[in-house]
């Protein structure tokens, strides 16, 4: 089994496009302003008293709580692979079905769904659609897998520089 | 096996791991949301049918439902018994 460079930096340039979708929809839409659902507070709050940022981890606790644009960017991605263009706009209905589920007011995942859709068919000629998927579960991970703390910092400083907090 | 493949079956070996390592209740739940996201994916790159789409789809919106009432019921019990410590 061998491993082109060409494939990694594929995987690479998709895990940054992915990053930089759901983290500034998601920053915009508000999700480290205030926890949408109680169980985001409880784990900003958790996130805060081991040393991380309150605003950071509301911003984590909204995503594990509700389908928001990473959930979004990741069925994006998925259902381009599967079902091309068209299945972006399906997998748009579903996000917004989710978050209407998990009692979110928010449109942070439709939008973000719509956006990676149009994202990925534009960069469709370079970067296949599954490259996508990869580089997806590469960001969540640097956020949700690596290290709480230190991730809840980032999101809040750049909350902060985006001026949405 | 590609390389996206074994990124991902890496990725979800390692959280599946700090699952079991970590103490902390609520920094598992933040680990098994990427675990979710890992897994869903795999079902979609393994079934390559847009049926594999609706079986993602569907795994991780119940997925994301029980985190989200699993979250919502650790805030009430720490309401409910009016301690600070989390």
């Amino acid at each position: 089994m061998e491993v082109s460079w060409v494939e990694l930096i594929k995987l690479l340039i998709s895990t940054g496009v992915c990053w930089t979708n759901f983290v500034l929809i998601d920053t915009y839409f508000g999700l480290p302003r205030k926890p949408g659902v109680l169980g985001a507070e409880v784990i900003g709050k958790t996130l805060e008293k081991m040393g991380g940022d309150l605003n950071g981890g509301y911003f984590m606790g909204n995503i594990v709580c509700s389908p928001d644009a990473s959930a979004g960017t990741l069925m994006a991605a998925i259902f381009y692979y599967l079902l091309g263009f068209k299945g972006g706009l399906i997998a748009t209905l579903l996000v917004y079905i989710g978050n209407r589920l998990c009692n979110d007011p928010g449109y942070a995942g439709t939008f973000g769904t719509f956006s990676a859709t149009v994202i990925i068919h534009l960069l469709s000629g370079f970067i296949e659609p599954r490259y996508f998927i990869g580089g997806m579960i590469m960001a969540i991970f640097t956020i949700q897998g690596l290290y709480h703390v230190g991730a809840s910092k980032v999101l809040g400083y750049i909350g902060r520089k985006l001026g949405m907090i | 096996m590609d390389a996206v493949l074994l990124l991902i079956g890496v990725i979800s070996f390692v959280v599946g791991l700090r699952v079991f390592l970590t103490k902390n209740r609520v920094q598992r739940l933040l680990y098994l949301c990427c675990l979710n996201f890992a897994i869903s994916a795999l079902i979609a790159l393994y079934i390559k049918s847009p049926m594999g789409g609706v079986v993602a789809a569907a795994y991780f919106i119940g997925s994301t439902l029980s985190s989200n009432a699993i979250a919502h019921t650790i805030g009430k019990v720490q309401r409910l018994e009016g301690r600070g410590e989390w």
